[in-house]
């Protein structure tokens, strides 16, 4: 737990910075897109993205990180998840159109990477050792709310890494003291179903089954699962 | 009164649907010894003489009729995906002919029928198959983190393999591909106080050619060496695919499980 916390207090000392550069891009950009979605905006945002992936993959998690056991492992997942976005954008599967079904949603998830270093601090730690907004779970969090808010068309590989990301995050909030992922994990269940539903409804086909409704309530089932399967990781270790 | 001509049509005919038949549940994981006696009893109810000769890719069906005239018929066997549900459909189908005495186009008819219903949606088959693969983690052994992990591990690889077979991809390079992506993903489990070791083992399983193997075995018990050996040699190429992409990540992740 202590190399946990070294490495991410290494990596606030030295970037803090450039998160800082990174966060505030993101807003204007996220707020340029919600008023004036021109072509220009979007292409920036789709780099945006790719760039903040790139980040979290060679900065963090290679570079910073490189003392943690296993850091390949995770910086090859995000190398894999920016070679996605890369491919997304080259290929324009993602549209960034807004999605209005929403709004308020995603408008939460957008903001509640800003309150990872709010909670980091309201228990007690204090920076460079706490957490930042340009963070892996937090870089996960927006992004699900950035899906949310502008993705008429789902990259399902995107939402099953974040949501098996969000499955670690909340595996590892008393291996490693780090409450700030349960935000993660509280919020990909309703995401899940939200996008696993989209998903669904725009591949439906007469030749599959079962029926759509039915398929709706498989897919409320399932989220709830997870919601308790998340709860339980959880709560489990407080319980033992 | 049928004339000769006629005869040799609806010969013909019977032949073509019963090497159409025969070869759909080929081609959909049923063991050779049951697609010969289905395709022999639905020939029974039309008054033909069935015999098969069965070959890893194609299949020749010949049939007698009650005047001695016998029609041959080569078709290749199609590749389709495994539906337990509809192969008893069709089995149930020859019991039908040949007890109600069905016609060929009545036969030919509910064929079709069945042929067209509904598949499993392919999102359903990739929630079941995370939900199996993560109770084999439990079975085995893994704690309820690891299954998490597998589960959600699951998903992705299966989305992965879904997408790239799509896109007509190799299908070994699909196995390959797809056990790498969900190792990968499990291997993140060696971060967490769990039984990290299972859940690597168990997030390929979903990818395990079952039902080549236990028809390979079938086969080869029932007699029908040929085909029998061949699913046997197409699943163990796909369990070497398997091999492959789970040793790439534990060559990066964890070189002494290796």
């Amino acid at each position: 737990m202590e190399l946990f916390w070294n490495t991410i207090a290494e990596y606030n000392r030295n970037t803090w910075i450039a998160q800082c550069a990174i966060a505030l891009a993101g807003l204007i950009l996220v707020v340029l897109l919600f008023h004036r979605p021109t072509e220009r905006v979007k292409r920036a945002m789709k780099y945006y993205i790719v760039l903040l992936n790139a980040w979290i993959t060679v900065v963090y998690h290679l570079w910073f990180c490189h003392e943690r056991p296993y850091n390949y492992a995770t910086t090859l997942i995000w190398a894999i998840i920016t070679a996605i976005w890369v491919y997304d954008v080259a290929t324009g599967y993602t549209t960034f159109e807004r999605n209005r079904k929403h709004g308020k949603l995603a408008t939460l998830f957008m903001l509640l990477p800003l309150a990872f270093p709010a909670i980091s601090a309201a228990r007690g730690m204090q920076f460079p050792m706490m957490t930042s907004p340009v963070m892996p779970s937090s870089v996960a969090l927006f992004t699900i709310g950035f899906m949310l808010a502008f993705s008429q068309r789902v990259n399902l590989f995107i939402v099953l890494f974040i949501c098996h990301w969000a499955l670690v995050g909340a595996s590892k909030i008393y291996v490693y003291d780090i409450p700030e992922d349960a935000l993660l994990a509280c919020a990909i269940v309703p995401a899940i179903y939200i996008f696993l539903r989209e998903y669904v409804t725009a591949n439906v086909s007469a030749h599959s089954k079962p029926d759509p409704r039915t398929a709706n309530i498989l897919l409320i089932t399932l989220s709830s699962g997870i919601g308790l399967i998340f709860a339980a990781l959880m709560l489990h270790p407080l319980l033992q | 009164m049928q004339t000769p001509n006629n005869a040799h049509n609806e010969l013909a005919a019977t032949v073509g649907f019963i090497a159409r038949y025969a070869s759909y549940l080929m081609g959909s994981g049923v063991h050779t010894s049951r697609v010969v006696r289905n395709s022999r009893r639905i020939g029974d109810a039309l008054d033909v003489e069935v015999n098969l000769a069965v070959f890893p890719k194609s299949i020749i069906v010949s049939g007698t009729d009650t005047a001695g005239e016998t029609f041959s018929r080569v078709v290749t066997i199609p590749a389709c995906p495994i539906d337990f549900e509809r192969n008893a459909d069709l089995s149930a189908l020859s019991w039908e002919a040949h007890d109600c005495k069905l016609t060929l186009a009545e036969i030919e008819k509910r064929y079709d029928q069945l042929c067209s219903k509904p598949r499993l949606d392919p999102m359903l088959v990739m929630i079941l198959a995370g939900l199996a693969n993560a109770s084999f983690c439990r079975l085995f052994g893994g704690d309820f983190t690891a299954m998490g992990v597998v589960f959600t591990a699951t998903l992705f690889g299966f989305f992965v393999k879904q997408k790239l077979a799509q896109r007509g991809m190799n299908h070994y390079l699909v196995f390959i591909v797809s056990a790498f992506a969900a190792s990968l993903l499990s291997s993140m489990s060696l971060m967490l106080n769990t039984t990290s070791d299972v859940a690597l083992a168990t997030s390929v399983l979903y990818l395990i050619p079952g039902v080549p193997l236990i028809n390979g075995f079938i086969d080869i018990i029932e007699g029908h060496i040929l085909t029998g050996i061949s699913r046997l040699t197409a699943a163990i190429m796909l369990i070497a695919c398997i091999a492959i992409g789970l040793s790439a990540t534990l060559m990066m992740v964890k070189s002494e499980l290796l």
